[in-house]
C-alpha cells in the first residue's frame, strides 16, 4: 500500500505512467508483428501503419521516462512528504472509477438479459443508492421512473429507437 | 425564375415547413444529448421518411443534419462533452466559458455564428458549385493524405503546453483506429480471432468514452470530495454576444466559413477536421493568444463556424457527385435516393427544381436553428440546474444507451466502459484527450490515401512531392511541427525543470 502511495506521487505518477505507455508500445508493435502478415501487397501493406504507431509510441513513451527520471532526482526527497488528502483523494478515485466501470458494464449486461426497462430502473437506483449514498426513497424512485420513462418515451416510442427486451425476461 | 418560384411555393408548403422545424428540433436534441449524435437521430429517422412526401422528407433529413450540426455545441458548452465530433473543439473555450459563467454568451455566440457559417456556405456552394466541386474532385489520394496530414499537425497547437504528452495521445488516437479489418485488403488486424473486434473501435463508442464517462467519474468525485461543480442556472441569463463581440470577429468568421466550406467540399474531411484547423488558426492568428483554452470568445467562434460551414460544403459533392463526405451525408444521400433523387451531375439537368428545394430547406433549416435555440435557449441552460452528480447518473444511462443505438450491440456498451476508464486515466496522467479523438477521426482517412497513393505510384514516394497542393499541406505540417518544437525546446532550455513538458490542467 506504501508503495502504491509512493508511486502515485506527481514524479513518480509520471515514471509509472512511462513506463506502462513504453510497455504497452513495445507489446503493441510485437503483437503487430506476429499477427498482421504484410505479404499482401507490394507496396504499404496493412501491418506498415499500427507497426509504425506502436514504434512512435515506444519512442515517445521513452522520452516521457527520460524527462519523469530527471524530474524525480531535481525534485529530490524534498517533495516526498506523505499528504493525507491526497492519500484519501486518491482513494475516492479509485472508488469511483470503480463504482463508474462496474455499473456501465452491468447495465449493459443486464439491458442484455432483462431489457431496457428494467436495467434502467434497476442501474438508476443501484447508482444513486450505493455510489451517491441517497437515502431517499422517493428521490431514488422518481429520478429512477423519471429517467426511465423519459428514454422509453422519446427513444423507444416517439422516435421509434429499438430498446433492447432481454432474453431473460421482458417487460416491452 | 418560374422554376425556383415554384419551387418556393412547393418548399414552404405547411408539411414540408413543419417537418424542416422537426427535424431542426430532433437534431438539436440528438446533437446536445452526450453519446446520440445527430447521426444516429439521421439514421432513425431515415425509415419515418418512407411515409412521407419527397419534400417534407428531403426537409426532415436536412433539418436533423443541420440541428444536428449546431446541437452539438450545447452539450460542449454546458457540460463540457461534445455532442457530436465536430463540436470537440468548441469545448476547449466553450466550457471555460461556462465555467467563468459565461455559459448563454457562449450558446448565443454559438447560435449566431453557426447560422452565419451555414448560410455562408449554402451562399458559396450556390455561386461557386461548379468550380469548388471541380476542383474538390481534382484531390487525388495524395493530396487528401497531405491535408489530413496539416489537419493532425494541429495537435502541435492544442497541446502547445505538453507536446510531448499531446503527441502521444494523437498516437494513441491513430492506433486505436487501426485496430479492425483492414478496409482496403481485408486483413484481420489485432482482433485476436474475435468477430465484434472486426468492426474496429466504434468512434461514436470512443467519442462517448473518452468525453462522458470521465466526466461522470469526476461529478462523482467531486460529490465525494464535496466540491460544488454545478454552476448557478439563476445567474445565467440569454445573452447573445455584442456587436462589438460580433464585429471583433467577424473577419475571423468569414476565414471560418470560407475553410469549413472548403473542407466540407472534400469528401473524407467533414466537421471535426473543419472546426479543430479553424480553432488551431484562430489560436495562431489571435493578438491574445494565452486566452485560448481559458474561456476565449473565438475559441467557440471558430469551431462553429467552420464545422456548420461544412454542411454547405459537403453538400456540394454530395449533390454534384453522389459522393457523401460522412456518415450523417451518407445517411442523407441514402434519403434522396428513396424518393427518387438520385444526386450525380444530370440531378442538376433532370431535377433542378428539387436542387433550389434543397437550398431553401438547407435556408428553412438554419432560421429553424435560430428560432429554436434563441427562444428556448433557457431551455438547454436548464441543464445546469440539475446538479452535476445527478446528472451523471442520467449520463450514464444516455451513454449506455447511446452506445448500444449505434450497432444495437452490447458489445459497443462493454467497449464504452473499458474506454472511458483508460481515458480517465490518461487524463489523470495529464495526457491530453482532444489529440485523441483528432487521431480517432483523421486516422482512417490518413492511412487509406497514403497506401491507396502509394498504389497508384506504384511504391514511389514522389507523388506527395510533385503536386503542388500536397506539397504546400506536407510543408504547412512541417512547418507548424517545427515552430512548435522549437518552442517547446526553448521552454525546455529556460525551464529549471528539465523535460519537454510542463505540468499544466488538460483536457
Amino acid at each position: 500500500m506504501r508503495l502504491v502511495q509512493k508511486m502515485m506521487r506527481a514524479t513518480h505518477r509520471d515514471l509509472l505512467v512511462g513506463s506502462l505507455l513504453l510497455a504497452f508500445g513495445v507489446v503493441w508493435s510485437v503483437t503487430v508483428y506476429v499477427t498482421i502478415p504484410t505479404d499482401f501487397s507490394e507496396s504499404v501493406g496493412p501491418r506498415a501503419f499500427p507497426l509504425a504507431l506502436g514504434i512512435a509510441l515506444v519512442l515517445l513513451s521513452g522520452l516521457l521516462l527520460i524527462s519523469s527520471i530527471r524530474n524525480a532526482r531535481e525534485t529530490g526527497e524534498e517533495t516526498q512528504v506523505e499528504d493525507p488528502d491526497a492519500v484519501q483523494n486518491e482513494r475516492i478515485v479509485l472508488k469511483m472509477v470503480g463504482a463508474v466501470f462496474v455499473t456501465i458494464m452491468a447495465y449493459g449486461f443486464l439491458m442484455e438479459k432483462v431489457g431496457f426497462v428494467i436495467a434502467t430502473l434497476t442501474i438508476v437506483s443501484t447508482s444513486m443508492w450505493l455510489i451517491l449514498g441517497i437515502r431517499k426513497p422517493a428521490s431514488i424512485a422518481t429520478m429512477a421512473v423519471g429517467i426511465t420513462f423519459g428514454c422509453w418515451l422519446v427513444f423507444g416510442k416517439i422516435l421509434g429507437a429499438y430498446l433492447p427486451p432481454g432474453t431473460w425476461l421482458s417487460l416491452f | 425564375m418560374d422554376l425556383f418560384l415554384s419551387a418556393l411555393s412547393v418548399a414552404l408548403a405547411p408539411d414540408a415547413v413543419l417537418a424542416v422545424f422537426i427535424g431542426t428540433f430532433l437534431g438539436l436534441v440528438f446533437g446536445s444529448v452526450p453519446g446520440l449524435t445527430f447521426t444516429v437521430a439521421l439514421a432513425l429517422i431515415l425509415p419515418v421518411t418512407f411515409s412521407l412526401e419527397p419534400t417534407p422528407a428531403i426537409g426532415l433529413l436536412l433539418g436533423t443534419y443541420i440541428g444536428g450540426m449546431t446541437g452539438g455545441s450545447v452539450s460542449a458548452i454546458l457540460l463540457g462533452i461534445p455532442g457530436t465530433p465536430s463540436a470537440a473543439a468548441t469545448v476547449i473555450d466553450g466550457y471555460q466559458l461556462a465555467r467563468n459563467g459565461k455559459a448563454s454568451l457562449a450558446l448565443g455566440t454559438a447560435v449566431i455564428v453557426s447560422a452565419f457559417g451555414g448560410l455562408f456556405s449554402l451562399v458559396v456552394m450556390i455561386v461557386s458549385v461548379d468550380f469548388v466541386a471541380s476542383l474538390a474532385l481534382r484531390f487525388d489520394p495524395a493530396e487528401i493524405f497531405a491535408l489530413v496530414l496539416f489537419g493532425l499537425s494541429t495537435i502541435c497547437g492544442l497541446a502547445e503546453s505538453s507536446l510531448l504528452r499531446g503527441l502521444i495521445a494523437g498516437v494513441i488516437g491513430l492506433m486505436l483506429m487501426t485496430i479492425g479489418l483492414d478496409e482496403m485488403e481485408g486483413i484481420q488486424r489485432l482482433t485476436f480471432g474475435t468477430i465484434t473486434l472486426q468492426q474496429g473501435v466504434s468512434l461514436l463508442v470512443a467519442m462517448i468514452a473518452l468525453f462522458a464517462v470521465p466526466h461522470v467519474i469526476e461529478a462523482f468525485v467531486d460529490y465525494y470530495r464535496g466540491e460544488k461543480t454545478t454552476v448557478n442556472a439563476a445567474e445565467v441569463k440569454v445573452e447573445l454576444p455584442t456587436r462589438q463581440d460580433l464585429r471583433g470577429n467577424f473577419w475571423l468568421m468569414v476565414r471560418c466559413a470560407f475553410m469549413g466550406t472548403g473542407i466540407g467540399a472534400i469528401p473524407g474531411t467533414g466537421g471535426p477536421i473543419a472546426a479543430f484547423l479553424a480553432y488551431a488558426h484562430a489560436k495562431r492568428s489571435s493578438k491574445d493568444r494565452e486566452q485560448f483554452g481559458r474561456g476565449a470568445l473565438g475559441g467557440v467562434v471558430a469551431p462553429e463556424t467552420a464545422n456548420n460551414a461544412v454542411t454547405g460544403g459537403a453538400m456540394i459533392p454530395l449533390l454534384s457527385l453522389g459522393i457523401p463526405g460522412d456518415p450523417a451525408t451518407a445517411i442523407v444521400l441514402s434519403g434522396l435516393l428513396i424518393h427518387g433523387l438520385v444526386p450525380g451531375p444530370m440531378l442538376f439537368i433532370e431535377h433542378p427544381g428539387e436542387i433550389y428545394v434543397v437550398y431553401i430547406a438547407i435556408i428553412l433549416a438554419y432560421i429553424a436553428v435560430l428560432a429554436i435555440q434563441l427562444f428556448g435557449i433557457r431551455f438547454f441552460v436548464q441543464i445546469l440546474r440539475v446538479p452535476a452528480h445527478l446528472l451523471g447518473v442520467g449520463v450514464v444511462v444516455m451513454c449506455g444507451f447511446g452506445a448500444f443505438a449505434i450497432r444495437n450491440s452490447v458489445f459497443d456498451v462493454y467497449s464504452m466502459g473499458i474506454l472511458g476508464v483508460l481515458a480517465y486515466g490518461l487524463m489523470r496522467a495529464k495526457i491530453p484527450l482532444t489529440p485523441i479523438v483528432l487521431g480517432l477521426v483523421l486516422g482512417p482517412t490518413l492511412e487509406r490515401e497514403f497506401r491507396t497513393a502509394l498504389i497508384l505510384s506504384e511504391g514511389n514516394l514522389d507523388i506527395f512531392y510533385t503536386s503542388l497542393p500536397a506539397l504546400g499541406f506536407i510543408g504547412l505540417a512541417l512547418l507548424i511541427f517545427t515552430v512548435q518544437t522549437a518552442r517547446a525546446l526553448k521552454l525546455f532550455r529556460n525551464s529549471k525543470k528539465p523535460g519537454i513538458e510542463r505540468n499544466v490542467p488538460v483536457r
